[in-house]
């Protein structure tokens, strides 16, 4: 496991030869040892095609390489720092939530539209999150940002978790999400509960909700 | 993958506290259960920051838009007025002490938060808590909520001349900018508190106001100091490691 919780805000990463990482651009706060960092131009893995891809997806948050020997301290923002540990799974994240992750994790795009036709772009639109998402795959760890504490909801076939869109921060496993509406009458005369658009997520898996309603 | 899956997961908590579940009901129990089981919602701190409330068909009252996830079935309606009938609403219209709560009813486990801010659970048996509006965060439907008077204090603290009761015996959770301090009054022992830093008190206390302002001030040397609530009696005050903005902060 590369990544170190030192604190709730902090996370430190212990790179060796003939392995990277990747890392949110200016994430770094400290390092030891000979480590470099050069920035990702491709925004991430894959060739000129996933590059282009990212772009057009608006996926494309700057990332950089971290290379050597040594270790790196990352944070960003004061944000609450959660360490995922995916086993095979996949993560899907917003691309500005991420702060660093293994290199041996495959990184891909996913299109809101493949799950669920229509209603999914306009989910993607509603909450906030764009019509794409970024995916995560195989085997290693993430460190993924949030805006106050991090609760993971376990999600069990039969059981769906409902969970507001905006303090919604990442999920995995294999979970279908839709968007459920509550409108009603009174949201209409502006006597709303606030509470009107949540996301269903039901599968097997887990999603990981903030502790805020507020957007990184 | 994850082995303390099961720790966050509520259900066997839910399942054991509902009756008529266990295989053989009045075994486990020395006592049988009351005809007539009246449900209470169950308040439980997650990591500081989120509450999770179980609900087994009873209701809540939560500040408007803090749900952040929830399992099961729930229901959301906004309740004008605080859910004081016509009354409580017109009083809170003039007071300027707006309370924009909803009520949430259902079955499950719903998981409250706003703008990360820190949560405590105070318990009532009866007593009157005195509460800021804006650092109220979910009452169980038990609770009675109304709105006081609070003098001068109300004006120094930016917050109006009024202040959010709540009566009655249950649980309410309070929301502050970091973790809230409990501070003891009792006889003899008199408490200051910036007016910024307040948020909560019970008991019964006096509250009066003190100034600090001297000749430095009107030099504009002021030590930002300016004003102090003074709680005398016997009681508790809830502090927040924060201050709002307030006139006497910046005099």
């Amino acid at each position: 496991m590369p990544f170190h919780e030192i604190n709730s805000k902090l996370v430190e990463a212990r790179v060796v030869p003939g392995q990277r990482l990747f890392s949110q651009r200016g994430a770094m706060i400290a390092y030891r040892g000979e480590v470099s960092f050069t920035p990702n131009r491709a925004s991430g893995q894959g060739g000129v095609m996933s590059m282009i891809g990212r772009r057009v997806a608006g996926e494309a948050a700057p990332l950089m390489t971290v290379e050597g020997n040594g270790t790196v301290m990352f944070g960003h923002g004061g944000h609450h720092i959660q360490v995922v540990e995916l086993d095979g799974d996949t993560l899907c994240v917003e691309a500005d939530r991420l702060l660093a992750f293994d290199g041996s994790l495959e990184q891909g795009t996913m299109f809101m539209g493949s799950q669920g036709g229509v209603m999914g772009m306009v989910r993607g639109q509603v909450t906030g999150q764009g019509l794409f998402t970024t995916t995560l795959k195989g085997r290693g760890s993430v460190a993924v940002m949030a805006h106050g504490g991090v609760l993971e909801l376990p999600i069990t076939p039969g059981r769906p978790v409902h969970v507001d869109p905006q303090a919604y921060v990442a999920h995995h496993g294999d979970v279908r999400n839709k968007l459920s509406t509550a409108l009603g009458w009174r949201d209409m005369v502006g006597r709303g509960s606030g509470e009107a658009f949540q996301l269903e997520l039901s599968g097997d898996g887990a999603v990981f909700v903030q502790a805020s309603e507020e957007k990184l | 993958m994850h082995p303390d899956r099961a720790a966050h997961d509520p259900s066997p908590a839910r399942a054991a506290a509902r009756p008529g579940d266990g295989p053989e009901e009045g075994a486990w129990y020395p006592c049988s259960w009351p005809d007539k089981f009246t449900p209470v919602a169950q308040f439980l701190l997650q990591g500081g920051k989120v509450l999770a409330v179980t609900l087994t068909g009873d209701a809540v009252q939560a500040k408007n838009g803090s749900m952040v996830a929830y399992d099961g079935q729930m229901a959301f309606k906004k309740m004008s007025g605080g859910g004081e009938g016509l009354r409580g609403m017109v009083t809170r219209r003039i007071t300027g002490e707006q309370l924009t709560v909803m009520e949430v009813k259902g079955q499950g486990t719903c998981y409250f938060a706003d703008r990360a801010a820190d949560i405590s659970l105070v318990r009532l048996s009866g007593e009157k808590l005195h509460v800021e509006a804006s650092n109220l965060l979910c009452t169980e439907a038990a609770l009675r909520t109304g709105t006081t008077f609070t003098g001068v204090r109300g004006a120094a603290q930016g917050s109006g001349l009024f202040t959010t009761t709540v009566e009655g015996s249950g649980q309410a959770a309070l929301i502050s900018d970091g973790p809230a301090v409990v501070l003891r009054v009792g006889q003899g022992t008199p408490l200051q508190v910036d007016p910024g830093a307040y948020v909560a008190h019970t008991g019964d206390l006096r509250q009066s106001f003190q100034s600090g302002v001297s000749f430095r001030t009107f030099m504009g040397e002021g030590s930002g100091e300016a004003f102090q609530v003074r709680f005398e009696g016997d009681g508790l005050v809830y502090v927040q490691p924060s201050e709002r903005n307030t006139l006497g902060g910046e005099i």
